[in-house]
């Protein structure tokens, strides 16, 4: 979407309602380019429902899930390598676990090992969740390196993002390590908002049609 | 068979006693010297009394005590090797001991400086000599026949003439009564059955079956454990604390403040504190002490300059300890803007000035390295019982000889009431000789009125100092038209210290030569490690050699022996420290093993280096690849020079650990400081290099000669580094100047 | 009071449930073999296994062992004679020793998953212990011996 038109600084006010008028019609175009065949299945007919769908608002909204998605919290542990990442500077984990085919780690350096129910308490230790493991081998759900357009893609696409529905990916925003992300234990920055915030614009975007941005 | 030479005087002697029960047990006075090369130790006349014990029972038990302190270089299995070849024993069935702390009967005692294989050498042949000496003397009269008709093996006597034989069990107690002969042949170096054979570590089942062997290990009937807390930045001061919400901790019995030394108190060289007051928490558990520190509340303030008394050889000086909370780029600029003063000339030969001026080129360039901490795996700890009338310590401690004088001032105590016992060290590189935490653990006790356990956390340990220094140095090289060197000058500077080794290589094999040293004082404490000075002189030096060599357009092998052969045949000036001969015998037997030339070596990006210290000498070359997008050293060849090598195997383990752990700190090692506040405290930011990072293969040669030993602790160590930075030149095209080699270098040399 | 069961034997603990495991061992139990050496779970020597996995006692809190079986290097095997202590004695792996207990231990996990261990598998499973003296190349060989051993039943050495 081409922001330039919604700056207000550039254009009076006597200019805007064309201009809101040309945005739709640029955004019924748009649509043709970016709904694939999940969307229209997930819309459940043939037609685009240009009133159920604002791509506006799940753009818009996807940008905040993008914030999140891609800070350390979150995409520590979707790596593009088979390494999981470490800190604000997402630096390789120290040590080098690694993968293994199920996500939970190899031999004396399983992820449950050191990352246990519950956060450790003190300064650099492990942080803790009953679930910590990195996504399995088969399907790796990267986020590091994932422009918006590729996350938002991956994201609704059953077979990259863990065989999730719709009601799934819905329910998936307060799946319990999505939450550990706003629990990382003492000295982790946490993401750039609230899970309340980040829960609503995951919604947002999802319930508006889940576009993916151009780019 | 060799007579020992003419190093003990006239007092040399040897006593003997009796063991209750029977049996012998020798104590060997004699006087040994033993010189220690480095800076500010007197090399030429220092005289020490050494003893060794051997003890004997009727039943033909062997047992051998080890003088020295152990921290994984296996001095507790080559020292009584010694021994055990001149008495003529079997080994395996020789039990060693670690030694009490005794100067007296057991020598200097101190393990570092790669010294101890040295120092011992004579000494301890002597004593194993003589032993068995003593128990053939014993058997000749038992058996009323001639001495020179008396045989040994392993640690059986016979008379082969009658067919007598025995076992030295026999007549251990009758040899206790026999005068000690004051002149002992030991043996030919090359019939050796013990040493110049691998012997396996005596402790190595009790290492790997979990034994209580360290000093953290230590327990005591009634034992407290005590943590400290000290400031948190250098050049801060305790201001006040409120311990009311720690005391109500479970567990803890006091909190309260411990003085190390008053205003004035003469430190020696291994006196070296951090912080003179700290808190200590006590406690009976060590997770009571560590959740109870937490609780207290404590405010710091800066101290500003300080003022310490150091002992010094013409009499006591004051050194001002300056406040400033430094930060690592203002160090930085501070180093750059000294390097540009005036500084100590250090030494001259010929005329360098001249030289530089009339040069057709000259190379100059600047390497810079960081702070090291030591970071011994068991952090620093130690066990102190004290009472008004005697004091029992006991734990990992490098040299207590150098410790007990200051426990005597401090605890007002004679020495005689003062015990010291030394438990295996888990890790010591230099940082466990200054005994500042013996100190505190006795304060300690002796305020708590009970026998502690004081123990530091990884972050005290790490945050605490004494640190290798922060060092940096200049190399100019003027070379003639003809791309000939005529002049080398090095200026190095550091913070507090330079490294800068004057005499050492090439200094000797250049006729126009310049060494200067500055330094800028600081409150961040630094101490000896492993090859104080020379881990980074040689890794500068190496680098500029190598670069030196490129400008040339020579080999960087045939460069170094060109230069060595001239400093053999042709040396420039006095006191060059080092045997042109020995130097390039490492280098030669390197480019052998390494094959540094041939076609199958393209694969990998090469780069070479040789240092001597410590009385050895060590040549690398490090094979680099590349794994993962990362520069990889993938295999090494290491030449050693140090002489006969005691134990093989374990002088192999020695040469690949130092390969290893230099990789580590010229990659990987190094800390920054913000406002005095150490940024790296713990092993999350402190980088060690780890399983994965380590070569492939290290294959160690070693000269086969017949000198007496010399050590290998330090030696292998600082060409490391220099070697790595010359196969990251192959691997990636650039020079590294900038340790630790991870971290972003320098855009363009400088000059 | 909390009771666990270490190197088969039952002990019942008077320590906060919150108490790392390392320090009830070294502290209350008396097992020394186990060692401190970070506290935040980055060098391995506090390493024991915790019903068969590899856990770092520094942060593992004593509840979380309530009801699961602690082993310890001291009870790794009955005689001292596993083939990773067979093996560590064979090639005389250690220097000052201190790391060694937590290296055997997190390469026990190793073997006993892999019988036939490649170099990069070794560096999966011991890239989280730390040895100061840097005796990673002796630890490497040591393991592909132990490894041999384990085939030939434990004989042979």
């Amino acid at each position: 979407m081409n922001t330039k038109f919604l700056n207000r600084a550039r254009y009076s006010r006597s200019l805007r309602t064309p201009i809101v008028i040309c945005l739709l019609c640029c955004v019924v175009a748009f649509m043709a380019f970016t709904l694939n065949d999940n969307n229209l299945k997930a819309a459940g007919n043939k037609a685009l429902p240009l009133i159920e769908k604002d791509s506006i608002a799940s753009l818009k909204a996807f940008n905040q899930v993008y914030t999140v998605l891609m800070s350390a919290r979150c995409m520590n542990c979707h790596p593009s390598g088979n390494v999981p990442l470490q800190g604000d500077d997402n630096h390789l984990h120290t040590m080098l676990p690694k993968r293994g085919q199920d996500g939970k780690g190899l031999y004396a350096l399983k992820c449950a090992n050191c990352h246990q129910p519950t956060n450790t308490p003190g300064l650099h230790t492990p942080p803790g969740n009953p679930n910590w493991h990195l996504p399995p081998a088969n399907m790796r759900m990267v986020f590091q390196g994932r422009t918006p357009r590729q996350l938002a893609k991956q994201l609704i696409d059953p077979n990259q993002n863990g065989h999730k529905d719709m009601k799934k990916l819905i329910e998936h925003a307060d799946d319990g390590l999505v939450l550990a992300a706003w629990n990382p234990g003492e000295g982790r920055t946490l993401p750039p908002m609230s899970h309340a915030a980040f829960k609503k614009a995951w919604l947002t975007w999802l319930n508006n049609g889940a576009y993916a941005p151009a780019k | 068979m060799e007579k020992t030479n003419t190093n003990f005087n006239r007092r040399a002697f040897l006593k003997a006693s009796a063991i209750a029960g029977g049996g012998l047990m020798l104590h060997f006075s004699a006087l040994a010297k033993f010189g220690l090369a480095e800076r500010g130790i007197d090399n030429a006349a220092e005289w020490h009394e050494l003893t060794g014990y051997i003890k004997i029972t009727p039943d033909n038990a062997i047992k051998i005590i080890c003088p020295n302190p152990e921290f994984g270089q296996n001095v507790m299995t080559s020292l009584p090797m010694m021994v055990a070849e001149e008495l003529d024993v079997d080994w395996k069935k020789v039990v060693v001991e670690m030694g009490p702390h005794d100067n007296t009967k057991l020598g200097p005692q101190f393990t570092g400086g790669s010294n101890s294989m040295r120092m011992y050498w004579k000494p301890l042949r002597q004593a194993g000599a003589a032993a068995r000496n003593m128990l053939m003397q014993a058997a000749a009269q038992s058996w009323a026949v001639p001495i020179e008709e008396i045989t040994t093996k392993a640690g059986e006597i016979y008379h082969e003439k009658s067919g007598k034989k025995g076992v030295y069990g026999d007549f251990a107690t009758k040899a206790s009564a026999i005068p000690v002969p004051k002149d002992v042949k030991v043996k030919d170096v090359k019939t050796f059955n013990v040493v110049r054979h691998s012997q396996k570590n005596v402790e190595g089942a009790k290492i790997v079956s979990g034994k209580p062997l360290f000093g953290l290990d230590y327990k005591h009937e009634g034992m407290l454990i005590a943590m400290p807390v000290h400031p948190p930045a250098f050049g801060m001061k305790l201001k006040s604390f409120d311990a009311s919400q720690a005391l109500k901790m479970p567990g803890i019995k006091d909190v309260f403040t411990i003085k190390l030394f008053e205003d004035g108190f003469e430190l020696g060289g291994f006196d070296t504190r951090t912080f003179n007051v700290i808190l200590a928490v006590v406690g009976k558990t060590t997770w009571e002490v560590m959740q109870a520190r937490r609780k207290l509340i404590v405010e710091w303030e800066p101290a500003g300059d300080t003022k310490d008394t150091m002992q010094g050889h013409g009499g006591k000086r004051e050194v001002i300890v300056p406040g400033e909370l430094e930060s690592t780029e203002k160090q930085m600029e501070k180093m750059r803007e000294y390097a540009a003063k005036p500084a100590q000339v250090l030494r001259k030969d010929g005329d360098p000035e001249t030289a530089f001026k009339n040069a057709a080129q000259v190379i100059e360039r600047t390497y810079n390295a960081p702070f090291l901490a030591h970071n011994c795996m068991e952090p620093m700890n130690f066990f102190a019982h004290v009472t008004d009338d005697k004091a029992l310590l006991v734990g990992p401690l490098q040299a207590p000889g150098w410790t007990e004088p200051t426990l005597s001032k401090v605890l007002k105590l004679s020495p005689d009431k003062i015990e010291i016992q030394m438990t295996r060290m888990g890790g010591g590189f230099g940082r466990r000789a200054y005994g500042h935490y013996l100190v505190e653990a006795a304060l300690i006790s002796k305020q708590a009125k009970a026998p502690v356990k004081l123990i530091y956390s990884r972050e005290d340990d790490a945050t605490y100092g004494i640190y290798r220094p922060m060092y940096t140095a200049t190399y100019r090289a003027a070379l003639d038209a003809n791309k000939n060197l005529i002049a080398f000058h090095v200026k190095g500077g550091g913070i507090p210290e330079n490294a800068v080794h004057q005499n050492r290589f090439p200094a000797g094999a250049i006729d126009n030569y310049l060494a200067e040293g500055w330094e800028i004082a600081s409150n961040i404490t630094i101490g000896a490690f492993r090859a104080p000075r020379s881990n980074f002189a040689a890794a500068a030096e190496q680098s500029f050699l190598d670069e030196l060599a490129e400008a040339m357009g020579k080999d960087p092998i045939d460069f170094r022996l060109e230069l060595l052969k001239r400093a053999k045949e042709n040396p420039v000036g006095k006191n060059n420290e080092y045997d042109a001969d020995r130097y390039a015998g490492v280098i030669k037997l390197v480019k052998e093993k390494s094959g540094w030339n041939g076609p199958e070596q393209k694969q990998f990006h090469r780069g070479v280096a040789a240092y001597f210290c410590h009385n050895s000498y060590a040549a690398h070359v490090v094979d680099m690849t590349t794994k993962d997008g990362q520069p990889y050293v993938e295999r090494v060849f290491s030449a050693i020079d140090c002489g006969i090598v005691i134990n093989p195997d374990a002088a192999t383990n020695m040469v690949q650990g130092a390969v290893v752990d230099g990789i580590g700190n010229s990659l990987y090692g190094g800390l920054t400081h913000k406002d005095g506040v150490v940024v790296q405290n713990n092993f999350h930011s402190y980088r060690i290099i780890r399983m994965h990072e380590a070569p492939k293969k290290v294959e160690v040669h070693f000269v086969q000669n017949d000198i007496d030993p010399t050590g290998l602790g330090e030696p292998p160590f600082p060409p490391v580094f220099g070697a790595v930075a010359n196969a990251l030149y192959k691997s990636t095209g650039k020079r590294y100047y900038q340790q630790p080699f991870s971290s972003p270098q320098p855009e363009i040399p400088n000059v | 009071m909390i009771t666990l069961n270490i190197n088969k034997k039952t002990y019942n603990i008077d320590a906060d449930p919150e108490t790392p495991l390392l320090w009830v061992l070294r502290d209350h139990v008396g097992l020394v073999g186990t060692k401190f050496g970070c506290g935040v779970a980055q060098c391995g020597a506090c390493v024991v296994h915790l019903d068969g996995e590899a856990v770092r006692s520094c942060v593992t809190r004593i509840n979380r062992a309530v009801g699961k079986k602690v082993v310890t290097i001291e009870g790794l095997s009955e005689k001292n004679d596993h083939p990773l202590q067979k093996a560590w004695l064979e090639l005389d792996v250690s220097q000052c020793g201190y790391c060694q207990a937590g290296q055997i231990m997190s390469a026990a996990v190793l073997l006993k998953e892999n019988k036939n261990p490649t170099d990069q598998d070794i560096n999966d499973a011991m890239a989280g212990n730390i040895c100061r003296c840097g005796t990673y190349l002796r630890i490497r060989d040591a393991i592909h011996l132990a490894s041999e051993l384990q085939k030939k039943g434990n004989a042979g050495l």
